[in-house]
């Protein structure tokens, strides 16, 4: 069942994405129709506006997916489940003819001649104006200067046409009619040719890690994967060509040797350390130019014209082949297209840091998976499940071991024989360590449950501490002074900043982390209950004192009711500061917890992974908040309505 | 006053002009990555601005933090080379289907060390007694990968170990703090942190014998590769001729030590930890049949994802662009 759910993504999405539209609409047209009948009964920033609405928010959920799908590649996908791998293939043809691409102007504005010519003759200018004095003897200087000179001569007779050979000029000829050939069967009828059983068979787009399958899957998609493999070749051909030329063969010869001496002699003679290292360095920058310019990369521009066209029109045949994919591509298809790497085809664009909404399913299903030994779980640890804990690890986290220390007698030793029978110390110690069997129960186990439990921990320490303090702050005197300057100066103080200080004090084990999302959630309580009970008024407190309630009775029916509703926007602005603060305390020292996962997939970028966690947290912070708006409605109905 | 605005406006609109102009020519520039408080001898060249002299083009050096930035700045097109990329960055790049390939090794340097805590009695003679403890590992990292080398050098069973994921600084705190009993750490001050209340499992010459080190990679774009094999091949001839030239001469130190923003005295003791191989050694050693660089790339990419194929990785190291 997953198997299938899996390998037919594509489809599941196409569906879901109909529906979404539909929805979309649906709820627009609905909202429309209620706007104009509630237009003209209602007061601009009456609070009974923004009651009910669902169909907005159906509507807001719809666009906001809509818009994941498509900057994610899914609607493209779901609807075209072929053209990535038809723009692979494309890409492929792309990457194999950029070596031809690159030494004319195609994506530049010169060829690369061109560029290497004006590079090397302004390097030749620079190095003979900045000539070494007194380096070099009168006879050895002439023969530099010669060197560039015929450096000059060289660049000279490969740009002209005349002296370029024939062979040359008939390997180009060559390369720009096998193009020519490859333009023609681009242009020619592709429908007949037959995807390999071996590219059916390879796995949908985006199933597996590899995201686009490689071979061909299309008729279209087998013309572009041939083409490719001859532009493959025609590449090679073409990297492999040379300016052969009679006339420059004699001064490359001759200069070689020039060089050759050159070097020798800085062996001869006995000089100082500084004047050899300037020699050796101007003859090496010298030979560097002239080793670039003899294996004869330069070409006259006329040699490459035919070529240039053919590459042109080969440009331009793709175009046309790839129909209506070229639409598609515009369309659904945002972003840079495929790049073809080395190994395996890649999405650029919002399509490679924005997975697609089923793939972040996908992986989620296969974290949740409870089976380790199947891949399933993150990091050893399922994500939400269960597992049979021993009673006796609760019984030795509740029992310090100290304790048994302090009964009378020693630990047993063991004997001559070798043997150790343990006495009643060691079988107590035993027990207080966890190390005998007292039967299992089970308990929820996993990241999502632990990031849960130090969460909601937090928050419990957080609300029952700050709310009190909160209130008494609000109409006590000592109370208010006294504890201000410590809420206010540790308040501002980003979590993170706490970080390797509650490491130090508390260790690597829940407690840190717990204190540190108490931290935050501690200082939010304190202010909203301050706020909620200094500002009950003053008449309702003397009324209910005048009718002969007590201290405790003020505090309980008038002041606590009128600070509810401060109090309890407080305890939603934590739950949410919590959950922000998770992926801060797991850092600390991360075992598991969904923020734990989030700070491992950071350090390879694992896109899915992230955005699963992120999901995971925004759904988790989004289920509280509506938990405590209900929360909110029954307890105190009367807020905005006094 | 008018006359004024329309003067100012034409000036505004030619510096934009220009300064498009400018932009459309960049294709005469070479854009290298490289790291601050990182230092090798190529600093020299660079300073000296002999690639620039070599190459014939501008080379413009920009410095990252990470060599996942570095990923991130050549597939944006902003960088053509990244000199002394980390091993595990380039991987999860190529992992990733990334366009990008490994053309040379930058330097080799001992792997990260894993600090076992003084007192414990424990180091590799009695590694086995490291199961069950407690482990504070930077997740995902070489560090990560050296202490999974060690572990399995020294025949020790991770699964039994509680491992926890911590930044070198934290785990040198927690094991100072004796909350866990080794710490695998990463980064000079660390380090040094970690090294007050533990000692290294295995000394340099262990690590040597048991085959465990790290190296900083040069990766480019397949694109750059392709379009300017001439370019690259100097790049990598200049930096060869800088290792060649290199003799740790107080000159010479202190010229790297100000490029690379350290003191002379921390540019000796860190470039002394590293080996900067020749092209006849590289080759010899990383990548000749059975090199080091695709056994290591595959060994590595195995930690970051199950899924790993090393057969693919080793298809993106390239070492045609030696002279």
């Amino acid at each position: 069942m997953l198997d299938w759910l899996s390998q037919e993504r594509a489809f599941i999405a196409s569906v879901i994405i109909v529906i979404l539209l539909i929805t979309l609409l649906w709820s627009i047209l609905v909202g429309l129709r209620q706007a104009t009948y509630r237009a003209k009964d209602q007061v601009f920033g009456d609070p009974e506006r923004t009651l009910g609405g669902w169909y907005w928010t159906l509507s807001g959920v719809s666009a906001i997916l809509l818009l994941w799908f498509y900057f994610s590649w899914g609607v493209g996908r779901a609807f075209f489940p072929e053209a990535g791998n038809e723009m692979c293939q494309v890409a492929k043809v792309e990457t194999a003819i950029a070596p031809i691409k690159a030494a004319l102007p195609i994506d530049s504005r010169y060829f690369k001649s061109t560029e290497l010519i004006v590079r090397n003759t302004e390097q030749l200018d620079v190095l003979e104006s900045n000539f070494p004095e007194g380096v070099f003897s009168e006879t050895e200087k002439e023969e530099l200067l010669n060197i560039i000179v015929s450096s000059r001569k060289i660049i000279g007779i490969f740009s002209d046409q005349d002296n370029q050979s024939l062979e040359s000029k008939l390997a180009i000829r060559d390369i720009s009619q096998d193009l020519d050939e490859l333009t023609d069967k681009l242009s020619k009828d592709y429908t007949k040719f037959n995807p390999s059983s071996e590219g059916l068979l390879q796995p949908n787009w985006g199933t597996t890690r590899i995201e686009l399958p490689l071979l061909p899957i299309t008729p279209k998609g087998v013309l572009f994967d041939d083409i490719s493999k001859h532009a493959e070749v025609l590449s090679q051909k073409f990297l492999k060509l040379r300016n052969n030329s009679a006339a420059a063969n004699s001064i490359i010869e001759a200069t070689k040797q020039q060089i050759k001496r050159l070097k020798l002699s800085n062996e001869a003679a006995d000089r100082s350390d500084e004047v050899l290292k300037e020699r050796k360095h101007y003859i090496k920058a010298v030979e560097r130019i002239f080793r670039r310019l003899d294996d004869g990369t330069i070409f006259p521009p006329q040699a490459l014209d035919e070529l240039n066209d053919s590459i042109k029109d080969f440009l331009r045949a793709i175009e046309g082949a790839k129909g209506n994919l070229r639409l598609v591509q515009a369309f659904f298809i945002p972003g840079a297209g495929v790049v073809k790497s080395k190994t395996q085809c890649t999405e650029q664009g919002s399509g490679r840091w924005l997975p697609k909404p089923t793939d972040v399913v996908a992986k989620f299903l296969l974290l949740a998976n409870p089976n380790l030994e199947n891949g399933g779980g993150y990091k050893g640890t399922t994500l939400f499940w269960w597992d049979w804990i021993e009673i006796a690890d609760l019984v030795s986290f509740l029992i310090p071991d100290f304790l048994i220390d302090l009964l009378p007698g020693d630990y047993g030793v063991h004997s001559e024989q070798g043997l150790f029978v343990p006495n009643y110390k060691d079988k107590l110690q035993a027990f207080a360590q966890g190390d005998v069997y007292l039967g299992v129960i089970p308990m929820l186990d996993g990241h999502i449950w632990d990031s849960l439990f130090r969460v909601l921990v937090a928050l419990a320490l957080g609300i029952f501490l700050g709310v009190p303090l909160g209130i008494y702050m609000g109409i006590s005197r000592f109370f208010k002074s006294f504890f201000d300057p410590i809420i206010e100066l540790y308040r501002p103080v980003p979590p993170l900043a706490w970080a390797p200080l509650i490491l130090t004090i508390f260790g690597i084990q829940d407690d840190g982390k717990i204190f540190l999302l108490f931290m935050v959630a501690f200082a939010i309580m304190v202010i909203s209950a301050r706020t909620g009970a200094s500002g009950t008024q003053l008449s309702k407190i003397r009324a209910s004192h005048s009718l002969g309630a007590s201290n405790r009775q003020i505090l309980r029916y008038v002041i606590l009711p009128n600070a509810l509703p401060e109090i309890l926007t407080g305890i939603r602005i934590a739950i949410g500061v919590c959950w922000g603060t998770l992926v801060a305390a797991e850092m600390l020292a991360g075992t598991t917890g969904i923020g734990f996962i989030e700070n491992v997939a950071r350090t390879v970028s694992d896109y899915e992974l992230i955005w699963v966690t992120i999901l995971i947290m925004g759904l988790l912070g989004l289920a509280f908040d509506l938990l405590m708006r209900l929360i909110i409605s029954r307890t105190i109905p009367w807020r905005g309505k006094g | 006053m008018r006359n004024l605005l329309v003067k100012s406006t034409a000036i505004a609109g030619s510096i934009i002009a220009l300064s498009a102009a400018s932009v459309s020519n960049a294709a005469d520039s070479v854009n290298v990555a490289f790291f601050l408080e990182w230092a090798s001898p190529n600093q020299i060249s660079k300073v000296d601005k002999v690639y620039d002299e070599a190459m014939g083009v501008d080379v413009n050096w920009t410095d990252f933090s990470t060599g996942v930035q570095m990923t991130e700045a050549m597939l944006a097109g902003d960088i053509d080379i990244s000199y002394s990329q980390g091993l595990s960055p380039f991987v999860t790049a190529i992992q990733q289907g990334h366009p990008l390939k490994m053309v040379a090794i930058a330097m080799e340097y001992e792997a990260n060390d894993c600090f076992i805590r003084n007192g414990l009695g424990i180091d590799s003679s009695n590694a086995s007694e490291l199961e069950g403890k407690t482990v504070a590992v930077p997740l995902n990292t070489m560090a990560d990968f050296a202490f999974r080398s060690y572990m399995s050098s020294l025949n020790v069973d991770t699964s039994t170990m509680t491992i926890v994921d911590q930044a070198p600084a934290d785990g040198a705190k927690s094991l100072a703090d004796g909350n866990v009993d080794m710490a695998c750490i990463f980064g000079g001050n660390s380090s040094k942190a970690a090294g007050e209340v533990g000692t290294p499992i295995m000394t340099s010459q262990q690590k040597i014998d048991a085959g465990i080190g790290s190296f900083d990679v040069i990766s480019v774009t397949e694109k750059f590769a392709t379009e300017n094999p001439d370019l690259l091949r100097t790049f990598l001839d200049v930096t060869d001729e800088a290792n060649l030239a290199w003799e740790a001469t107080d000159a010479q130190l202190a010229k790297v030590a100000a490029d690379a923003g350290m003191s002379v005295e921390d540019t000796r003791r860190q470039m002394a930890g590293m080996i900067f191989m020749t092209e006849k050694q590289q080759m010899d050693k990383y990548f000749g049949p059975d090199g080091v660089a695709a056994s290591a790339a595959a060994a590595l990419g195995v930690v970051f994802s199950d899924s790993s194929d090393g057969a693919a990785i080793a298809k993106t190291i390239d070492s045609s662009f030696f002279d």
